[in-house]
């Protein structure tokens, strides 16, 4: 029996620059939940029954109060859970707590996740991403896909001065030559 | 090119991929009498004004909504946007 180990799609990796760090977040499940056409409200009551929050609408996400899962409102009729990853199935352990009101994917092992943090990450984002990212209209909580470098990217605002990226895992390094590069480009 | 998406506000027009006219919400019924009339009028005639024009947009880079445009061909001054799947219940589409 051969011993295998799992690698990050990115090897960990983080690095630090005058004002902000670039870093991989790891041992987050991603689940796709679609929504089926006219049951949206029993996707939302069994939301609210599990988690105690409102389902986000499309642009924003909402995190439980107790931080365990956050969910994205990507678009009309889908919406991505964020949440710490165990031993569990994550589509699994999405229906075990909503029930059969939703289509679920697991998409963890798609998407490269990386946190760009410190007060200058905006300054460093603005030469790659087309979205305003100022705090009156891209708030913290706010999420949008858009692209980067011509590559697809999800980004979610989790603080002031903090985005989490997510980008296809298959081109995942050269994502993060982009966001290193424009890094390194206002130093 | 700015987009002003009812959903998500202003996006860059590198988000989105391009259709064709709106008219082709229009599909015809191809059980008419006529059906084989109305689809070749579907598919091989198009206005093509010099000025207002409503036509398809997809936002591929984005919440992969389909939108209908309303763009000035002269000035490329983008006067609505509406989403696609709102226009074609207008016009009496289930969905």
């Amino acid at each position: 029996m051969p011993s295998l180990v799992a690698n990050s799609p990115l090897g960990d990796f983080r690095q630090e620059f005058d004002g902000l760090e670039v870093a991989e977040v790891t041992g987050l499940a991603i689940v796709s939940i679609a929504t089926p056409h006219g049951r949206e409200a029993e996707l939302a009551g069994a939301v609210l029954d599990a988690w105690g929050i409102e389902f986000p609408p499309v642009g924003a996400s909402i995190e439980s109060t107790a931080g365990e899962i956050r969910i994205l409102g990507l678009q009309p009729g889908q919406v991505f859970a964020l949440f710490q990853r165990d031993d569990e199935r994550p589509a699994e352990a999405i229906a075990r707590k909503i029930g059969d009101y939703g289509y679920y994917t697991d998409q963890s092992d798609s998407w490269a996740i990386l946190r760009i943090s410190g007060d200058r990450s905006r300054e460093a984002l603005e030469r790659i991403c087309a979205l305003d990212l100022h705090p009156d209209v891209f708030k913290t909580g706010g999420v949008a896909r858009t692209v980067m470098e011509h590559l697809g990217v999800i980004v979610l605002r989790d603080k002031d001065d903090a985005f989490l990226l997510l980008s296809a895992r298959s081109s995942a390094p050269s994502f993060l030559h982009a966001v290193v590069t424009s890094a390194k480009n206002i130093q | 090119m700015i987009i002003n998406h009812p959903l998500l506000g202003p996006r860059d027009a590198s988000e989105f991929t391009y259709l064709g006219d709106a008219s082709l919400i229009d599909r015809p019924d191809w059980q008419a009498e006529d059906a084989q009339q109305q689809f070749h009028d579907y598919l091989y005639l198009r206005d093509n004004p010099a000025g207002e024009h409503r036509e398809l947009w997809f936002h591929e880079q984005g919440d992969r909504s389909w939108l209908v445009v309303t763009r000035n061909t002269l000035t490329h001054e983008i006067t609505g946007v509406e989403l696609a799947r709102d226009v074609a219940m207008q016009r009496g589409r289930g969905r």
